[in-house]
């Protein structure tokens, strides 16, 4: 008899269980698909519908949005390439620099905790106001170039030529985040067994033969963690360049971001604006999906 | 006699009904949601709230609120709440825009009230001053607000400079454009400030519109004709930025792009603004005056920039907001706010009242710079196609302010990429 029913009894405790779970999910699930999952679902609904915000006028509009997109408008070639170019050395810089501070400042040196709050600090600072400072130090004949122009440098005008002004926001905004990805680097690099470094230095490897084939091996998976965000993250960049150059001069320092905020609440083109956010959507998925990749090929733990 | 009885009794019934309806509607309170575009602790809405008191006063059921937004996202927040459950009942429309929301569908047609309100007289508003709010017979937005460009400039810096004021170039006629850049120049060269700053310094980054229309329309250009053909590219308009590139890269007397100068600071001569612009100032540590804008090559052109007020159709309490509308409006009100929003009203316009309304201004200033100017002044350009226009606008300009810029040649690509939105 007991025999039997244990079973039962099991189940409905599993059952039991499993209720509670979801009970405990609940409140984060419904959040998620009331707020994230369904106006994702509705941007690709929107992106095939003419839709103006301002009058409310709805009507079915197939691909003519992504045809426009490809074929008539000029300004989204510019925007995509701006947006892709802003990626393509933001990561790279803020990585680099991370990785560098986080060496640097795992060191056990007097008066490090200084150093490591200072280049933290900007990730707490408001953006309002770093690109407010920002703006006032990147002026033609002030800030910066004053300093310059007393070592016998004649800076350029920064946020007026377009490829400075794309340069200005893009150490800016790595100035402004490296400290989170280097506090991340600084765990993951005091998380690595001592007994590693000293083993290879009995060896006889030198310190760039340490870094490469010991401590970056081991680094790889937090680093590449850092980097899917870090993409995610410059492709979403907004209110500092809203900021900083409202998309200029002549564009150049417009991102999709940009034009998708433009279209939507200065055109009230919703449907356009959905569009253009599916598109930005493909590539922050296809660029996920690649470094993941990545990470299967490369990360020696997880082959 | 039993019938008539009955009929008697059913009308006296359907009257004690209809009593107690107007009463309960009548007592139902009204929260009215009214959004504008300046700080909600500005002298301003301080105004606004007494006016709204009074209203209060005598409809003890409505109570009104201002709700401030930033300019900057005025439209699009105010276009989000639309769409919302919780849309504002009334509020402020800026002259640029005031063509793309007429055209929207989501403004209330305020003429047959205001029409049938023989005490409120609409016909004391000029055609003109309605036509960018009107749409044949409907009435979609009553300014309260029609504030010409006027040069505010820095009495000391022109005495530092040594270099006539433009009261006195005034007085002598010579208050031309061309005196405008001498004495813009004279600053700069003799003092550490520059000798002009766009309006509001925004000609780079912000809304360049309220610098370069004054300056374009003196030299006898504009942006676009009334029926809707691109004139940047005309001889006049071109003219006009030749002589703003010519202040900002030969004079060097203007504060040129990529540099944060503050005239209300004192770090500049003069600048354009309006009159609400004067309301900064009144703490400023050094002396000022205001001046028309400089004559240009047809006379004085003042330049007009309008904001009305506007009811919301998806308000639920439209027909109060209607009222309120109308209370904001009428000629003892629109008085009441003349000091700060220079009115459109025929009859406060030519009160004697008005000159004296403004305790920072001079009444024969206010006379020459406001009252004059808004009589002959014409407001700023407005298409239903404003945000699109800015957007293309915007990056070309960026081109014209290096100091090697073929200005033809970009006016030419302005038009080449504006006509067509223009002929929607």
């Amino acid at each position: 008899m007991h025999a039997a029913q244990a079973p039962r009894h099991r189940r409905s405790l599993a059952r039991q269980d499993a209720a509670i779970g979801y009970l405990f999910v609940a409140p984060q699930m419904i959040g998620f698909f009331l707020f994230v999952l369904g106006p994702i679902l509705a941007v690709f609904v929107f992106s095939t519908q003419h839709r103006d915000l301002l009058t409310g006028v709805v009507e079915p509009a197939g691909l003519a949005n992504f045809q426009t997109m490809l074929q008539t408008d000029r300004t989204f070639p510019r925007v995509l390439a701006n947006s892709l170019a802003f990626t393509v050395w933001l990561v790279p810089l803020n990585l680099c620099l991370a990785l560098l501070l986080a060496f640097l400042l795992t060191r056990k040196l007097r008066g490090m905790i200084f150093f490591r709050t200072l280049f933290f600090a900007p990730v707490i600072t408001s953006t309002v106001a770093w690109v407010i400072v920002w703006r006032f130090l990147l002026q033609g004949d002030q800030g910066i170039n004053q300093f310059l122009e007393g070592v016998g440098i004649q800076g350029p005008n920064w946020l007026r030529e377009p490829n400075w002004a794309m340069a200005s926001v893009i150490v800016t905004r790595v100035l402004k985040t490296v400290g989170l990805n280097m506090i991340i680097f600084m765990s993951a690099l005091q998380n690595i067994p001592r007994e590693y470094d000293e083993a290879a230095s009995v060896d006889g490897a030198n310190g760039w033969q340490i870094f490469f084939r010991i401590t970056l091996p081991q680094l790889a998976p937090t680093i590449l963690v850092v980097m899917v965000l870090t993409v995610i993250g410059s492709l979403q960049v907004f209110d500092h360049i809203l900021l900083m150059t409202n998309g200029g001069p002549a564009n150049a320092t417009s991102v999709l971001i940009f034009y998708i905020w433009f279209q939507a609440f200065r055109v009230f083109d919703m449907g356009y604006a959905s569009a253009l956010a599916v598109v930005l959507f493909f590539i922050v998925l296809t660029a996920t999906v690649i470094q993941w990749v990545l990470r299967q090929r490369f990360i020696y733990n997880e082959r | 006699m039993k019938f008539r009885k009955s009929i008697f009794a059913s009308v006296f019934l359907c009257f004690v009904l209809l009593g107690v309806v107007a009463v309960s509607a009548q007592d139902e309170p009204i929260n009215l949601r009214y959004t504008l575009w300046i700080a909600a602790d500005s002298p301003q809405v301080a105004r606004f709230n007494e006016i709204a008191a009074a209203y209060t006063a005598e409809h003890p059921n409505v109570t009104i609120t201002f709700e401030s937004i930033p300019f900057g996202d005025y439209q699009t927040d105010v276009t989000l709440q639309l769409s919302g459950s919780n849309p504002p009942d009334a509020g402020w429309i800026v002259e640029g825009a005031a063509r793309l929301w007429v055209g929207s569908g989501v403004l209330t047609d305020l003429g047959p009230t205001l029409s049938a309100d023989d005490s409120y007289n609409i016909g004391d508003f000029s055609e003109s001053s309605l036509s960018l709010w009107s749409e044949g017979d409907a009435v979609y937005g009553i300014p309260f607000s029609t504030s010409p460009f006027i040069v505010l400039y820095n009495r000391d810096l022109f005495e530092a400079a040594g270099t006539p004021t433009p009261d006195e170039l005034l007085a002598t006629g010579e208050w031309t454009w061309e005196s405008f850049a001498a004495a813009a120049k004279a600053i700069a060269d003799n003092t550490e400030a520059y000798g002009f700053q766009s309006n509001d310094a925004a000609l780079y980054t912000g809304n360049f519109w309220a610098t370069l229309i004054p300056i374009m329309r003196g030299f006898g250009g504009d942006s676009w004709s009334p029926d809707n053909m691109c004139l940047f590219n005309s001889p006049g308009s071109v003219a006009g930025l030749q002589y703003l590139h010519d202040m900002i890269f030969v004079d060097e007397s203007m504060v040129p792009p990529g540099t944060e100068v503050d005239f209300y600071a004192g770090n500049a001569g003069m600048t354009m603004g309006q009159l609400s612009r004067v309301n900064r100032l009144a703490e400023a540590s050094f002396e000022w005056s205001i001046a028309p804008l400089p004559t240009g090559v047809n006379g004085t052109q003042s330049v007009i920039g309008q904001a009305a007020m506007v009811v919301f159709n998806n308000s639920q309490n439209r027909d109060a907001a209607i009222d309120f509308v109308r209370y904001m409006t009428t000629q003892e009100n629109v008085a009441r706010i003349a000091q700060f929003f220079p009115p459109a009203r025929e009859s406060v316009l030519n009160s004697d009242a008005l000159v004296e309304a403004n305790p920072l201004i001079p009444a024969e200033l206010m006379q020459s710079a406001v009252i004059d100017a808004i009589q002959n002044g014409v407001v700023l350009p407005s298409s239903a196609q404003f945000p699109r226009i800015e957007f293309l606008v915007r990056p070309a300009l960026d081109e014209m302010w290096v100091a090697d810029a073929d200005i033809q040649a970009i006016t030419t690509s302005i038009c080449d990429q504006i006509n067509p939105l223009l002929a929607r």
